[in-house]
């Protein structure tokens, strides 16, 4: 079989996962939101950046069933932005720790310029260290011929993103203080 | 001879803490004598960042995308429907 429908069978499975955890949790929370005055949008907003934080944690990577962790920070996000008591959350509770992450000008322009010009080193990077993705399957995705080299390959990208940035970085003034 | 990918792999272990005492010991002693390496391993720590950027900003998308499709395609309006309702009798 070749990588391109191996990586193309791993995504439909990735997404077949996240429409069940979407199904699942969402009506939860947008009945949780709705009785207290919340409106569809908002209730969109906190779920998106919820899944965020919930695929973040490194026990839940792979997705598990665990609802009612997700559906918490869901509710959580929601009183922390938006309800009328949110003045009254203790300051301590209120960081979640999912800053603006387009804050940055050149963070921004860096990452443009590495999903143009350093696209399958930044997707093999993020598989790796973001996704935590087992490395046969990365070497499967990828269309590596085993695990060895798509380590190999790793330690390569990342040295080459290393130098990029490294360079980049010079030319940009505001980088990453 | 170190290749230049072992050496990127030397300062990921050391940047994780992995070394036992000894390993450490070492490197940090390379590093005294190699300006090159402290400013490779400065850089590294950025990339490993902009990783983390970088994946966050995809899963967005790809949130936003499984959003669309549970709010767009004819075998969803089920669920869809369930969600409008919660809306809009109040």
């Amino acid at each position: 079989m070749d990588h391109n429908s191996i990586s193309d069978q791993l995504s439909a499975k990735r997404e077949e996962l996240f429409i069940t955890v979407y199904k699942k949790a969402f009506p939860v929370v947008a009945r949780y939101i709705s009785r207290r005055g919340g409106s569809f949008d908002e209730a969109k907003d906190v779920f998106h950046d919820a899944l965020i934080v919930y695929y973040e944690k490194p026990a839940s990577a792979v997705l598990n069933n665990d609802m009612a962790y997700l559906v918490g920070i869901t509710k959580h996000l929601w009183i922390k932005r938006y309800s009328e008591n949110a003045q009254n959350i203790p300051l301590d509770k209120v960081e979640i720790g999912l800053g603006d992450e387009e804050n940055h000008p050149s963070t921004h322009r860096l990452m443009r310029f590495l999903e143009n010009a350093g696209k399958k080193c930044m997707e093999l990077l993020t598989g790796f260290y973001y996704d935590q993705l087992p490395l046969a399957d990365i070497a499967a995705k990828f269309g590596y011929s085993g695990v060895r080299s798509a380590t190999v390959q790793k330690y390569k990208c990342l040295e080459k993103v290393r130098e990029t940035i490294k360079e980049k970085a010079l030319t940009y003034d505001d980088f990453m203080e | 001879m170190t290749t230049s990918w072992n050496e990127t792999e030397q300062i990921e272990t050391y940047l994780n803490g992995f070394n036992d005492n000894g390993e450490a010991l070492i490197f940090e002693a390379k590093t005294l004598l190699d300006p090159s390496l402290q400013d490779k391993i400065y850089w590294q720590q950025k990339t490993y960042e902009l990783i983390q950027r970088y994946g966050r900003k995809q899963l967005k998308q790809e949130i936003e995308a499984i959003h669309q499709q549970l709010f767009t395609k004819p075998e969803h309006s089920g669920f869809r429907q369930k969600i409008r309702l919660l809306f809009t009798n109040r």
